[in-house]
């Protein structure tokens, strides 16, 4: 459990290009979301960095090199270096992708898609067995924005998730940003989504904002997640339908381009402060408390 | 006979990473990966290829800077088809880079001349700040003992590069051969880029571990010379 000031509690993920403004700005946030794997292997400096913030803001931990959907057996060393290091950094949860990034020969380093079948949740519901087994604090799967469909998908998004949780017992990581562009391109609502989830399973919440992708070769614009702009005023409005029916304990902005943007990232933390609070008085406009934070 | 997943992850991560999937005129050639979307895939193409060239950039900005924009496209697209992603950390795909591109300038000379040693040096210190290399405090220079600092990178160059990485026009880039120490001073992002003399070189190559002043027959050269190394952060200085 986040012990903080509000909940949710609000915050970003932790990104060393701005290490030292975040270091500045801690009061404007409840939580640091860090990702384990920039302690593992982005160097000393980096990890150093962030173990210096234990015990002045709480933390959450989130990874990107599980690679939990690739059809081998998961890395047993990379997951006791994270237990670790969400040991360490005192993390009440642990969270990673339901996706994979790379298979043998090869590592993207991008997220892509599962299909979506009965017999793939069985293999991954093992996979988040093993992690749960591993690193001792609940584990939570995130939901990823994807450009393309396997064929053999038989089962939607929420269906292909809520198999897993539910047999596992994971929560869900949700990424409003993520399922926004999901709907957009894919053409699903994002509303009934949210409706279909059990209540109670959203723990945590990813904001972001991305861009629109035009390129002769494709049909039709895409959305895209690259968390380098601010957050479209439709992904607040699933983030108070979140709200709503679940209770999420932290909410994380994710900002990874444009970092220099400051105004950008704190006006950002203030729409989603004002649309929690609005959320749970009912009664504030939540313009009028942007005003106000300021 | 039905293919199993990880045959078709592999197959998929083979055509993502491919040039003709990121330059866009490569055919979806593998049976496994019938009915996917084509254009959908090389938009996930060229977005994890733009995701790991921008490590690579800001691994290399000045390399980058001071090539020939047809030279550059060449290079890359010649390292897509090498050099398929084998790892998602931001050193090791500018190592895989680096390796690549001293290969090809083994073969065809890199245009302008110096292009090795800017890349040996940004790369140098890439890894430095990876690694958290910092210089020590040198505020002691009159201390009775005292060694290399060990976090110092020394690289034999051809040119004398300086000018590149202090700003100055790339003209004044000199051909010699010459030692550069890099070291990045204590609370600096930014790196020292020193000429090291070929002797004081040798001499400090030989000072890795303590030495006491008193073993040397002090002369008032030497005792400036370690005064002068102390003061730029090439040797740590310790004890009263």
């Amino acid at each position: 459990m986040i012990a903080c000031k509000t909940i949710p509690a609000v915050g970003i993920g932790y990104r060393s290009g701005i290490a030292e403004w975040t270091r500045a700005s801690l009061a404007h946030f409840d939580v640091l979301e860090i990702t384990v794997d920039h302690c593992i292997s982005s160097g000393e400096t980096v990890a150093s960095g962030i173990f210096d913030l234990v015990g002045r803001i709480p933390m959450t931990a989130h990874g990107i090199g599980l690679s939990i959907g690739t059809d081998v057996p998961l890395d047993l060393a990379y997951l006791d270096q994270v237990a670790a290091i969400v040991e360490r950094l005192r993390a009440p949860a642990y969270s990673e992708h339901l996706a994979f990034t790379r298979a043998p020969g090869r590592d993207l380093a991008n997220l892509l898609p599962l299909p979506k079948t009965e017999k793939v949740a069985e293999a991954i519901i093992a996979k988040v067995r093993v992690v749960q087994s591993r690193v001792p604090v609940p584990f939570l799967l995130e939901n990823i924005s994807y450009l393309f469909e396997w064929p053999e998908s038989d089962l939607t998004d929420v269906e292909f998730l809520n198999l897993i949780c539910r047999e596992t017992g994971a929560g869900l990581l949700l990424d409003v940003e993520n399922l926004y562009l999901n709907a957009h391109n894919h053409g699903f609502d994002a509303h009934a989504f949210l409706n279909d989830l059990p209540a109670g399973i959203v723990k945590e919440v990813h904001v972001a904002g991305g861009v629109t992708v035009h390129k002769d070769f494709l049909a039709r614009p895409f959305l895209a997640d690259s968390h380098s702009h601010p957050v479209p005023d439709a992904a607040l409005d699933l983030l108070d339908h979140v709200l709503k029916r679940h209770a999420p304990e932290t909410v994380v902005l994710e900002r990874d381009d444009r970092l220099l943007e400051f105004d950008e990232i704190l006006d950002d933390v203030r729409r989603i402060r004002a649309r929690i609070a609005a959320m749970q008085s009912g009664s504030i406009h939540a313009n009028e408390l942007v005003g106000a934070a300021d | 006979m039905p293919t199993s997943l990880l045959e078709r992850q592999i197959s998929l991560l083979e055509h993502l990473t491919s040039a003709g999937a990121i330059f866009g005129d490569g055919a979806l050639r593998a049976r496994h990966l019938q009915g996917l979307d084509a254009a959908l895939l090389r938009l996930e193409a060229r977005f994890s290829h733009e995701k790991r060239m921008e490590k690579i950039n800001s691994t290399f900005p000045r390399m980058f800077e001071a090539m020939r924009g047809d030279d550059r496209a060449d290079m890359v697209r010649d390292f897509v088809e090498a050099c398929p992603s084998v790892d998602i950390r931001r050193i090791e795909n500018a190592r895989q880079f680096y390796d690549f591109a001293c290969a090809r300038w083994q073969r065809q000379p890199p245009q302008p001349p110096y292009l090795q040693d800017i890349a040996t040096c940004e790369l140098a210190i890439a890894d430095m700040r990876m690694k958290g290399k910092a210089q020590a405090p040198q505020s002691a220079t009159t201390g009775r003992r005292f060694r290399r600092n060990r976090d110092a990178v020394f690289l034999p160059c051809n040119y004398d590069i300086r000018p590149i990485f202090e700003g100055r026009m790339a003209d004044a880039v000199e051909r010699r051969d010459l030692m550069l120490a890099i070291l990045i001073p204590l609370r600096s992002d930014e790196p020292t880029i020193l000429e090291v003399p070929a002797p004081v070189y040798v001499w400090l190559v030989e000072l890795d571990d303590w030495t006491n002043r008193a073993a040397l027959a002090a002369t008032a050269e030497l005792e400036a010379l370690i005064s002068e190394l102390a003061e730029y952060g090439l040797l740590e200085v310790r004890g009263h």
